[in-house]
């Protein structure tokens, strides 16, 4: 059956094809503000950061003994020493600009969580992340696909990557975009795009036919939106870059109300074997940039939106002798919003003196990562159906949102 | 009940591959637009017919063996004007110490290649194994190291042993640079007491989850450990020169290792690390996990478990020669099958250089096609973990990608792209555009 509401939409995109339907005609159908759907926008950091310098346990007089030359120093040891949260953990110093958010109590920080299969592949800890089931290879797609209800129809845009590639985690039976640049995200060629756009939606080839029918239907809808520069809002500060970038994209796509529910975006580079520390600092800096702008860019949008981030697992307690750290366990992540419960760090810590490491050598994991992100599912997007997105686990919430 | 849930899935996908499709043969006149599909970057004009008067059998039995193949004057001709491709890495260190200008000819020269090469079976292949032994150009000394990486450790083993080739890539500079076991030094006694100085095993846990075994491939995080202190003292001479392998007897831990239950003496030197070659080079493991990457890349995204192994059969009775693992591919009834008949979807690199070969287009300069392929998100010589791209096409398959590839295919129909000449056809731009090019 054609609702009213699917056909006005049909006719909008009709005429959103030739570049003339106005945003708030969009807007109107996507979602109004008033009904706006919460948001969860994801980062992902491959390659495995180094938690523990990230969060430092400063209290912990074992991590001083585990990394002689690249600890991170107690709080008020000068410019490279920590900067103390709760007395006993303190932020990385080039992560400044997150600390009044932790005061403000709109960061959270979860700490000694992970995944609890063993591995310490990337490849295979990314996979895992990403698909939601650790140590089962066989699930073909992503949590945060699983995450999106079923719903009659909806925007074309609900959940976006920005990005080259489509992620495992938006991969699956729900419509998900990868787009690189907003602002490149057409077809340069007015005239063979219809022509274009009839070949995929008759292909007989299913994937490249339902590939191709989401990518014409978010072109469509995003042609309006590059009628318009951005212009983040006053004092957000997005870094250069292209996890910069990212972010400042989807602060874009979430203030056009084109429908956005999921976001994705990743920054790579934390695999920190040899000197780590100047490295390590000037991806936090970014990183912590990042964040910051994004939610002095959203404002009161933040209400509506929690970011969270993660990274594949930890790193090895001691330092490795290379002034860097090998491939660990549990890791830390970080969860940001309007309705988060921030201002502390979350989990259990399993402690660092030798017998408490996890195979005497990683920081032990406490708290399961799916714990974390089922919250945020079902409290924050209101899917109450975690079974579905995390199937065959059952997640103990800690009270984030 | 648990457990069961998991066996049906693992035996599920085991049998997955297995179907109808790959029983069932393409007609005759499909078979050579297969050969051309998948052991070369795509059909140029007159390809086929060529391929039909050579016969197919001679034809694939040309391009199994490079050297009794003429190479492409045209091609040679451009490549001259490529310096540094020749030159030694202490060279590139010296006459391009920003680097940018080598890695700048190494990504033209590959274009290059893949477009004009009539060794094409060759390149495809030279493509494949770099990405199975990535490096990343952008990492520190990596910017001399890599135009010799290519073309002294990989091209030269693409159709050997691979033995011969692990080994290439373990001594190579590039590697030992880029999973920082040139700095991996071991533990020794100090005072009386065994000090922990410097063990680096980035090196030894990629060697044993993405050069050889796999990650199910049956190892331990203390066989990891074990691999990293036999590779100890493998380094490099003045790296930041484009300096040399050389192996350190005082950054060697003579110690006694155990890999894979195997014992290694103690007191031993440089032989520790090439015990572990061998040893991990012929674990049937490792013929599998090599065997199933090919199958993935030359027949489909999920290839049938009984095809890859007869491969890796013949991977172990042949002592990892690649070629004759290739023959059983060739020879099997499922590479000619429904199944694996255009149903990969085409790499970034293998859209554009089929998109240029299709139109007979004359690359002048390749860095607007670079520039494309990065755009597409496969960016030559600069993935930065060492996994390498994905070998399932599915990995391309998404909006950003098809928007990129349309738009490629426009502007070159209409002769748009710089340094790229072809004969102006806007119908090509909708045909290159169109998900049948999009599949090979």
């Amino acid at each position: 059956m054609t609702t009213r509401r699917v056909f006005l939409r049909n006719s909008a995109l009709a005429m959103v094809g030739v570049g003339s339907a106005p945003l708030w005609l969009q807007r109107a159908l996507y979602g109004a503000p008033g009904t706006r759907k919460k948001i969860l926008v994801a980062i992902f950091q491959r390659g495995a950061a180094d938690g523990l310098n990230i969060v430092v346990p400063h209290g912990e007089k074992a991590y001083y003994d585990l990394r002689p030359t690249i600890a991170i120093p107690r709080p008020g040891g000068g410019e490279q020493a920590a900067l103390d949260l709760d007395g006993f953990f303190g932020l990385h110093p080039a992560l400044a600009r997150l600390e009044p958010l932790f005061s403000q109590r709109h960061l959270a920080i979860v700490d000694a969580v992970g995944s609890p299969d063993p591995t310490r592949s990337h490849f295979d800890a990314q996979d895992y992340m990403e698909s939601g089931t650790p140590g089962l290879k066989a699930t073909t797609d992503g949590w945060m696909n699983r995450a999106l209800s079923k719903a009659e129809k909806e925007s074309p845009l609900r959940a976006i990557s920005l990005g080259t590639v489509l992620p495992r985690t938006l991969r699956g039976a729900q419509p998900a975009v990868a787009v690189q640049s907003l602002e490149d995200f057409r077809i340069s060629n007015a005239q063979a795009a219809p022509e274009l756009e009839q070949l995929y939606l008759s292909a007989s080839d299913p994937a490249l036919q339902s590939t191709g029918r989401e990518t014409f239907q978010a072109l469509a809808m995003l042609q309006a939106l590059q009628k318009q520069a951005y212009q983040p809002a006053a004092g957000a500060d997005y870094p250069r870059g292209r996890f910069g970038d990212s972010l400042r994209q989807i602060a874009q796509l979430i203030k056009a109300d084109v429908g956005m529910e999921l976001a994705f975006a990743d920054v790579a580079g934390w695999d920190h074997h040899v000197n780590e520390s100047a490295r390590l600092a000037n991806l936090l800096r970014d990183y912590g940039q990042g964040l910051a702008a994004f939610w002095t860019d959203l404002g009161d949008r933040m209400e509506d939106i929690i970011l969270v981030t993660m990274s594949e697992f930890g790193r090895t307690a001691h330092e490795n002798g290379n002034r860097g750290t090998d491939h660990g366990h549990a890791n830390c992540m970080f969860v940001m919003g309007g309705a988060v419960r921030g201002g502390k760090v979350y989990g259990r810590w399993p402690g660092l003196q030798r017998e408490q490491l996890y195979e005497n050598r990683d920081l032990a994991l406490a708290t399961d990562f799916r714990d974390v992100l089922a919250e945020l599912v079902a409290r924050h997007l209101g899917n109450r159906r975690t079974e579905t997105v995390f199937p065959g686990f059952a997640p103990k919430f800690l009270g984030l949102v | 009940m648990c457990y069961r849930a998991l066996a049906v899935l693992v035996c599920v996908s085991a049998f997955a591959g297995n179907g109808v499709p790959f029983q069932k043969e393409i007609p005759k006149d499909e078979r050579i637009k297969q050969a051309l599909n998948r052991f070369t970057f795509g059909p140029r004009p007159g390809d086929a017919e060529h391929v039909q008067s050579m016969g197919l059998k001679k034809w694939i039995d040309w391009q199994l063996h490079p050297s009794r193949i003429a190479e492409n004057p045209v091609l040679e001709a451009k490549l001259n004007g490529l310096g540094s491709l020749s030159m030694s890495s202490r060279e590139i260190a010296q006459n391009y110490p920003a680097g940018r200008m080598a890695a700048r000819e190494l990504a033209a020269a590959k274009l290059l290649r893949a477009i004009y090469s009539n060794r094409q079976l060759e390149e495809v292949l030279t493509d494949f194994w770099f990405n199975h032994f990535n490096v990343y150009l952008e990492k520190g000394a990596d910017r001399y190291l890599v135009t010799a990486y290519e073309r002294d450790a990989i091209r030269p083993h693409v159709l050997g042993k691979f033995r011969d080739l692990l080994e290439a890539t373990a001594k190579s500079p590039a590697m030992l640079f880029y999973l920082d076991n040139w700095q991996s030094v071991g533990d020794a006694m100090e005072r009386g007491r065994p000090a922990r100085r410097g063990l680096n095993e980035n090196y030894g846990r990629e060697l044993l989850e993405l050069h050889t075994l796999g990650v199910d491939g049956g190892y331990t995080q203390k066989d990891v450990t074990e691999v990293a202190r036999c590779f100890t003292g493998w380094t490099i001479r003045q790296p930041r020169l484009g300096g040399e392998f050389v192996f350190n007897g005082r950054a060697h831990d003579r110690g006694e290792k155990r890999v894979l239950g195997v014992k290694i003496l103690a007191g031993g030197g440089i032989e520790d690390g090439e015990k572990v070659l061998d040893l991990v080079a012929r674990q049937p493991a490792t013929a599998h996990f090599i065997s199933r990457k090919l199958a993935m890349r030359f027949v489909a995204d999920d290839p049938p478990a009984v095809l890859v192994g007869r491969m890796a059969q013949t991977f172990l009775k042949s002592d990892g020669d690649l070629r004759a693992v290739l023959k059983t591919m060739i020879d099997s009834k499922e590479f000619w099958s429904v199944g694996a008949y255009r149903t990969k979807m085409k790499s970034p690199l293998e859209f554009v250089a089929s998109a240029v070969r299709s139109m007979n287009g004359d690359v002048d300069e390749a860095l607007a096609l670079n520039n494309q392929v990065a755009q597409m998100g496969e960016p030559l010589f600069r993935k930065q973990e060492p996994t390498g791209y994905s070998n399932s096409g599915t990995e391309w398959m998404n909006s950003a990608g098809l928007v990129a590839r349309m738009n490629f295919a426009l502007s070159l129909a209409n002769n748009h792209v710089p340094g790229v000449k072809v004969a102006t056809d806007a119908g090509a731009g909708i045909t290159l555009g169109a998900p049948e090019f999009q599949r090979h």
